[in-house]
């Protein structure tokens, strides 16, 4: 299942802005926004909610740091019990070395894991670029045809009239949305 | 200056009018000061080592945020950082509390004598400074050069406040690149300057305490608390100078404080890995020596204050600053910043008293008069600066970044 899509393309960063919140303010429903790096302020304008992403790595680095700290007091008090310099078998000052690191480790790695899932990127992964300059310097809004009351015309129109150097029609698969 | 008491920037479209202390404001500083006063000699009367512990918590207190206003701003200076710019005459504001604290620590020192520093008492080996060590601490720890290096570092950090906020004064006019330049000349020279004088001022006033002791992470951890302590004192003005009716509302939004908050949890996770670097080597390797520090810190009542330090700096501030809308929610930000400062009074306690004190930790009239004392000058000192400028640089070629800041 697909849909049909239209995609504004602005060649500069002081258009993209307004023009995003002014299709906002217009109740457009923007599908997403391609751009060859990250613009201040685009987030908000375009309405995003937090990123959980952040927690996706927070739950990591907490797993990690808990597992790692239960991993380390049963190497040393329970499997194989062994007397460091007379003190307690589970030490745990001499643990929060290696609980900070795999803490900071997985949550990073956990975080970049939980991105590359949720924007579907694996190796190998074949290119799809909604714009050919989208990588260099072309600004890519994608507005989604919501029903029959869509107007691509005059959308068309207004996406010019914002700055659009461009304008395209396409189809976008439906479960990327 | 327009009329009315407010001011015009090219960077701002409306005017930002003056700052305004509170008028109850006096009072509140003449009552701390009298009650600061009468604690400070009743609390003296009773016990005068720990009057002067108590008057070098407070003295590294004041110096400490003047100290770390100046290199947060020196710090933006040199990287060409632009989004603080709309509230530097906040740290500004705190600068003269670098030189004054230092009066007061030197103030310590010279009322305090044996009675907080055991190598300047006459004694075996005393002769020679150390308290019986001999080498480099022989040398290092005598008064003489002791008072000189005090005298120093507090007559540098007096040059350096005055020079920076001149420079920043400079940008009141217009536009000058000459002052930026100097300005960006000053703030490298000062955080060098800072670096050592800061290591140095801790390793004599505090690590000296207990002259058989070492640490050579001192320094750093000293600094961790010290900037996170004028971090706190940086956002709560931020924040209150941004209240509505005051001159930087609508001037410091969300991203303001989102940044303020993203630099309270990360330097309050820096003061936990540099406490937690210097305990666990010590712990770790168990030398009579290294852990004669601890020892003490970790008996009777002074457990209970060793781990409330822990928690008050990084535990509970990383937990409350972990997701991103409490680190743009102001009030969250407040109260977090208040338990941070007194987490600076708790950690600088648990650092200088245990040796002062020997038994049990107390905390009364010796303790808080200081404090009071402190917290007086610094309600007379920082409202002064605050009113004597400007309530942004008004012409800086960073105040329209800084105004436009939004994360």
């Amino acid at each position: 299942m697909s849909q049909r899509v239209l995609r504004a393309v602005f060649a500069r960063e002081e258009d993209l802005l307004p023009a995003v919140r002014e299709l906002r303010a217009r109740r457009y429903e923007i599908a997403d926004i391609h751009v060859p790096y990250a613009v201040h302020g685009l987030d908000r304008a375009a309405g995003l909610r937090a990123a959980r992403v952040s927690w996706v790595g927070a739950t990591f680095a907490f797993a990690a740091a808990f597992g790692i700290m239960a991993f380390q007091v049963w190497t040393s008090a329970v499997s194989w019990p062994l007397d460091v310099g007379g003190k307690p078998f589970a030490s745990h000052p001499s643990f929060v070395p290696a609980t900070f690191e795999m803490g900071v480790l997985l949550g990073g790695l956990g975080a970049v894991a939980a991105l590359l899932v949720a924007a579907r990127l694996y190796p190998g992964k074949r290119v799809e670029l909604v714009h050919p300059r989208v990588t260099d310097d072309r600004f890519v809004v994608t507005l989604a045809e919501t029903d029959a009351a869509f107007d691509a015309a005059a959308t068309w129109a207004l996406c010019e009239r914002l700055g659009a150097v461009e304008v395209l029609e396409d189809l976008m698969a439906e479960e990327r949305r | 200056m327009s009329a009315a008491g407010s001011f015009r920037s090219p960077a701002v479209g409306h005017a930002i009018p003056a700052y305004a202390p509170a008028p109850r404001l006096s009072r509140v500083v003449w009552a701390l000061a009298l009650l600061g006063a009468g604690a400070a000699a009743v609390g003296g009367l009773a016990s005068p080592a720990r009057l002067w512990a108590g008057l070098l918590v407070a003295g590294l207190f004041l110096a400490g945020l003047g100290l770390a206003a100046m290199a947060f701003v020196a710090i933006h200076q040199v990287s060409g950082a632009g989004w603080a710019t709309v509230l530097r005459r906040a740290p500004e504001a705190l600068y003269p509390l670098a030189p004054l604290g230092g009066l007061l620590v030197l103030l310590a020192i010279a009322a305090g004598g044996g009675a907080l520093y055991p190598w300047m008492e006459p004694g075996p080996g005393s002769g020679h400074g150390a308290h019986g060590a001999g080498g480099f601490k022989a040398v290092w720890l005598r008064p003489g050069f002791f008072y000189l290096r005090t005298a120093t570092y507090v007559l540098l950090w007096a040059v350096f406040a005055a020079r920076l906020r001149r420079l920043s004064r400079a940008q009141d006019a217009a536009p000058s690149h000459a002052a930026l330049r100097a300005a960006n000349r000053t703030s490298v020279l000062f955080l060098f300057v800072f670096a050592v004088t800061l290591s140095a001022a801790a390793v004599d006033w505090v690590m000296s305490l207990e002259p058989h002791w070492f640490s050579t992470i001192f320094g750093v951890y000293h600094f961790s608390g010290l900037f996170l302590s004028g971090l706190a004192v940086v956002t709560l003005l931020a924040l209150g100078l941004s209240r509505p009716a005051a001159p930087l509302e609508g001037l410091v939004g969300e991203a303001h404080r989102h940044d303020l908050g993203k630099l309270l949890f990360a330097f309050s996770t820096f003061w936990m890995y540099i406490w937690f670097s210097q305990f666990m080597l010590i712990w770790y390797s168990n030398l009579p020596e290294e852990t004669v520090y601890y020892v003490p810190r970790l008996t009777g009542g002074w457990a209970t204050l060793f781990v409330a330090n822990a928690a008050v700096n990084w535990g509970i501030p990383f937990l409350v600053l972990l997701s991103q809308p409490a680190k743009r929610n102001p009030r969250v930000l407040a109260r977090v910043a208040l338990l941070l400062l007194f987490g600076r009074w708790l950690d600088l306690y648990v650092m200088i008293a245990p040796p002062v004190l020997q038994g049990e930790p107390a905390v009364g009239a010796a303790e808080l008069g200081p404090l009071a004392l402190a917290a007086a000058l610094a309600l007379w000192v920082v409202p002064r600066g605050l009113a004597a400028a400007p309530p942004v640089p008004l012409a800086d070629p960073l105040l329209a970044e800084s105004v436009h800041h939004h994360g």
